[in-house]
């Protein structure tokens, strides 16, 4: 799938060919989801009916939920400080999604997106917390950003190596690293002086940037979108996307990394040291998942819980899905990327106004990310009936 | 009862902007070998497609025995007992002959799998037919030639009396092909009717009873081989006279292009093993040297070594006087070096790419084609646009076609006008016209004489004879990775070349 889809002027209709069975998915995904709720509903007597139906609503419009009114029913209306958060949210992932389709665009199933993006949490938020108050807040920033970037891009470079020169599976050495990450930054932190010393009753978490005075700029975001953590994240997120479109299909590299990504012997008949190409791939895909990870933490508000050995960041695999529901089309993942956080603000909304509780929600948003990933099989299905046809 | 075992009768089947059967009909005697003939895209993979149940046609009935049939899928045709001996073999490469021969008819007991009475059966027919193989061995340690002969017996296993052939020969060395003409021979002395399909009027000559030719998706007839010859076929399938014989005047070759001296390149397959030892010879501009060889003998390596593509472990290659023996691959194709790979699908084309793109494959960082970095599709789109006109590409969509949905034939003459275009000093062609139609291979045959003449050192590796007899100005033979010979055509025989293929005669003592 991630073949066909070929960001070229000249196929004016692969856009929505490819559109088409993402959207086919998503549907089947919240349709099995509603049912899933409401078959709860019916089998727990601890939840009514019109819960179930209240918590179906939310699902399909959690973005606009404003809580319930007086006689207890559910308001929806456009609501700015749910958008916000939803833009807020949807920022790492937007990242962690770049990086998978940019891996998945030259030929390689970046997995380790998680340990990327909890390395380049780290250095974002070891640089932000630590750097002298003499330096300039906003090169701070800048400078936990790039360290970030670099860290998840060294990270990445591990299994990019191994592929290239030992030919050993990215994808084992990726789940492999992602563990390595995993235990190394709660060493890392264990006795750090940057743990937040039981500030407000909370143990266990990294002080937020804005302790440091270290926080992204609003860019008049919060103007838009009051009552929201919304900031310039999210632009610097949409950036990333337009500029990895720009380079894997205007470019030089680009056109190098597709032909890698397509053909691998065509790419070493071509001259092409498809060596050298998997290890920058992996790096630069390291490089936007920890990208994420700088951007979120960066806000300022947003706490980190060191404790990380024995579970990994979820903006790191939910990348997964959002590259396969963009079909690894760059500027399709900003939009996929808000699709996934729509559903943790509407697992957040169900969990808050309904008496489901967050686990049956976590199953439910599984569902939808499981069957949403289908939108690959489904645009094979188009495409070997297409090609049959072509025949 | 019918005279005919199998009619297609006004066979229709349109795909979206072509008509690749247009009301085409096709009568098979019982006991005949009936060859299908047609160029590369005249709509016979369709024909035989639609008898196999893998496409519904628009218009015309199948009979079977002069009654209507219909066959939805493969397992339809099964029951009517047609097989197929497909062009790319469809086996399970890890599992045994055993395995993939009762693969889809398993025996069972009780539910588990019997092999039993299976490889009784499969030994018999072997024997019966000659086509020893040993059902234990698995596929993937199997010479091409005996995969064949696996695809042959799973056919014979489920009684099929309907056997088609599609291109078997395009794989198979000189003496396979004997064996397979003479199997199918005893086929036809069975009662069982064959469907021939292929591109070589030799075979077609040696073996079919008569001819049905495709041309651009309609019939053009069908004719008793007995009451034909080659030209008239060869004219039937293309439309207008086509020269059998190159023509060329004799090579006058300069100066060196290519030394090779003494070199090692290690094996694909075996590791630790060598599959070219110890070979030199050199490329002269202005003449075509033929490397001639039964496949896997080493060619793939050789040429591999030239082009950077295989790692050369000892001895030195040379081109225009520079030592290119470890210069990466970038540098020789933008130096000295036009290739022409083996297969076009592994190496040759990004076949997931709008055709305009393979264009430029190792042209797409030079100044014509990018800016500052940036890509530039225009200019690429109409540097394409001039090849597609000029080498007389043939695809649906023009340079935006993705390149997986032309026909093989034109998938190549894409890889030649960009090889061509380059037009550099060395020329190497591995297998150039496989799988093409006679048109098609005079056009290649011809474009590389006239490279040639132009002043280009041509290396041209063949695994068939007429062809290298036919073009070649110097012959040298490999065997097991060794260069046992070295002739003129003008003083050989085909014959003598194929002993020498063949390991009978010639060797290291001889060199």
């Amino acid at each position: 799938m991630n073949k066909r889809n070929f960001p070229s002027p000249l196929l004016k209709n692969d856009g929505w060919k490819s559109a088409l069975p993402a959207l086919i998915s998503i549907c089947a995904g919240l349709f099995t989801g509603c049912m899933i709720i409401l078959a709860v509903a019916v089998s727990d007597s601890e939840i009514s009916i019109k819960s179930g139906f209240e918590a179906v609503k939310l699902i399909l419009f959690g973005t606009f939920a404003k809580g319930r009114d007086a006689s207890g029913d559910l308001v929806f209306s456009l609501s700015e400080s749910n958008a916000g958060n939803l833009l807020f949210r949807a920022t790492p992932v937007i990242m962690t999604g770049l990086s998978v389709a940019f891996a998945f665009k030259s030929g390689l199933f970046n997995i380790g997106a998680a340990g990327q993006y909890l390395l380049g949490t780290s250095a974002t938020l070891i640089t932000a917390l630590s750097l002298p108050v003499s330096i300039p807040r906003w090169l701070v920033w800048l400078l936990a950003f790039v360290a970030g970037m670099t860290a998840g891009a060294l990270w990445g470079v591990i299994p990019g190596i191994l592929k290239a020169y030992l030919n050993i599976n990215e994808v084992l050495s990726c789940i492999m690293t992602n563990w390595i990450a995993a235990n190394i930054v709660t060493w890392i932190f264990e006795d750090s002086p940057l743990r937040n010393a039981g500030q407000s009753g909370k143990i266990g978490y990294i002080k937020p940037t804005s302790m440091a005075g270290v926080s992204t700029a609003k860019l008049g975001l919060d103007r838009i979108f009051p009552d929201s953590q919304v900031n310039g994240g999210i632009l610097v997120a949409i950036l990333f996307a337009v500029a990895v479109y720009i380079l894997l299909s205007k470019t030089v590299p680009g056109f190098e990394i597709r032909i890698c990504g397509s053909n691998r012997d065509a790419a070493r008949y071509a001259g092409i040291s498809e060596k050298r190409l998997t290890v920058f791939s992996m790096a630069f895909s390291g490089a936007l998942a920890a990208g994420g990870a700088a951007l979120y933490y960066l806000s300022g508000e947003t706490e980190f819980f060191w404790s990380t050995y024995q579970s990994l960041p979820k903006e790191g695999f939910n990348g997964i899905p959002v590259a396969l529901l963009a079909s690894n089309n760059p500027i399709a993942v900003i939009f996929t990327g808000c699709f996934m956080s729509s559903l943790s603000v509407a697992g957040q909304q169900i969990k808050n106004l309904t008496s489901y509780n967050e686990f049956i929600t976590d199953i439910v948003i599984a569902v939808i990310v499981y069957l949403s990933a289908f939108s690959f099989f489904i645009s094979r299905l188009i495409a070997s009936k297409n090609r049959k046809e072509v025949r | 009862m019918s005279e005919y075992v199998i009619e297609m009768l006004g066979i229709t089947k349109v795909f979206p902007g072509i008509i690749a059967n247009d009301n085409i009909t096709l009568q098979l005697k019982k006991g005949e070998i009936h060859a299908l003939l047609g160029e590369n895209g005249a709509g016979k993979s369709t024909l035989m497609s639609i008898l196999f149940g893998l496409y519904k046609p628009e218009k015309g009935e199948i009979r079977k025995n002069g009654d209507a049939v219909s066959i939805k899928n493969p397992n339809a045709a099964t029951y009517h007992g047609i097989g197929m001996v497909h062009q790319h073999f469809k086996l399970v490469d890890v599992f045994t002959v055993l395995e993939n021969i009762i693969l889809g008819s398993e025996t069972t007991k009780y539910g588990f799998l019997s092999k039993n009475d299976a490889r009784k059966k499969v030994l018999a027919l072997s024997e019966k037919y000659g086509l020893s193989v040993d059902p234990d061995i698995k596929v993937e340690n199997l010479t091409v030639g005996m995969q064949q002969r696996v695809e042959i017996l799973k056919m014979l296993y489920r009684e099929n009396d309907i056997l088609i052939f599609d291109e078997p020969t395009a794989v198979l060395t000189p003496k396979e092909i004997e064996e397979l003409l003479k199997t199918m021979k005893s086929f036809r002395e069975e009662g069982k009717s064959i469907l021939f399909i292929t591109h070589k009027l030799d075979e077609i000559f040696a073996v079919a009873d008569r001819v049905t030719v495709l041309r651009k998706g309609k019939c053009v007839g069908t004719v008793n081989t007995k009451d034909t010859d080659k030209n008239t076929l060869s004219q039937m399938m293309v439309g207008r006279p086509v020269e059998l014989k190159v023509k060329k005047d004799k090579a006058k070759p300069r100066e060196t292009i290519l030394q090779v001296e003494n070199i090692n390149v290690p094996s694909r397959l075996h590791k630790g093993k060598l599959a070219v030892k110890n070979a030199s010879f050199t490329v002269h501009s202005g003449e075509i040297l033929c490397i001639a060889g039964i496949d896997g003998n080493g060619q793939s390596e050789l040429v591999g070594g030239i082009t950077g593509l295989d790692r050369i472990t000892g001895g030195k290659v040379t081109a225009l006087g520079q030592d290119i023996t470890h210069l990466p691959i970038r540098n020789r194709n933008s130096d000295f070096l036009s290739h022409i790979p083996e297969d076009r699908h592994k190496h040759g084309l990004v076949l997931d790419f709008p055709l305009m793109y393979n264009f430029v494959l190792q042209r797409y960082f030079e100044s014509d084609f990018q800016h500052l970095g940036f890509i530039k599709t225009d200019a690429i789109k109409s540097y394409s646009e001039g090849l597609i006109d000029a080498f007389d590409v043939r695809s649906a969509e023009g340079t935006g076609t993705i390149t997986r949905s032309m026909s093989g034939g034109n998938q190549q003459k894409a890889v030649i006008a960009r090889e061509f275009d380059r037009g550099k000093p060395l020329i190497i062609a591995v297998q150039p016209t496989r799988g093409l139609d006679v048109g098609a291979i005079e056009y290649i045959h011809s474009q590389l004489v006239r490279k040639r003449d132009e002043g280009h050192g041509v290396l041209l590796v063949s695994l068939e004879l007429d062809e290298v007899m036919n073009l070649s100005d110097r012959i040298l033979v490999i065997h097991e990775g060794e260069i046992v010979g070295e002739f003129s055509p003008e003083n050989t025989s085909a014959r003598e070349i194929g002993l020498y293929m063949a390991g009978t005669k010639g060797g290291a003592d001889c060199e």
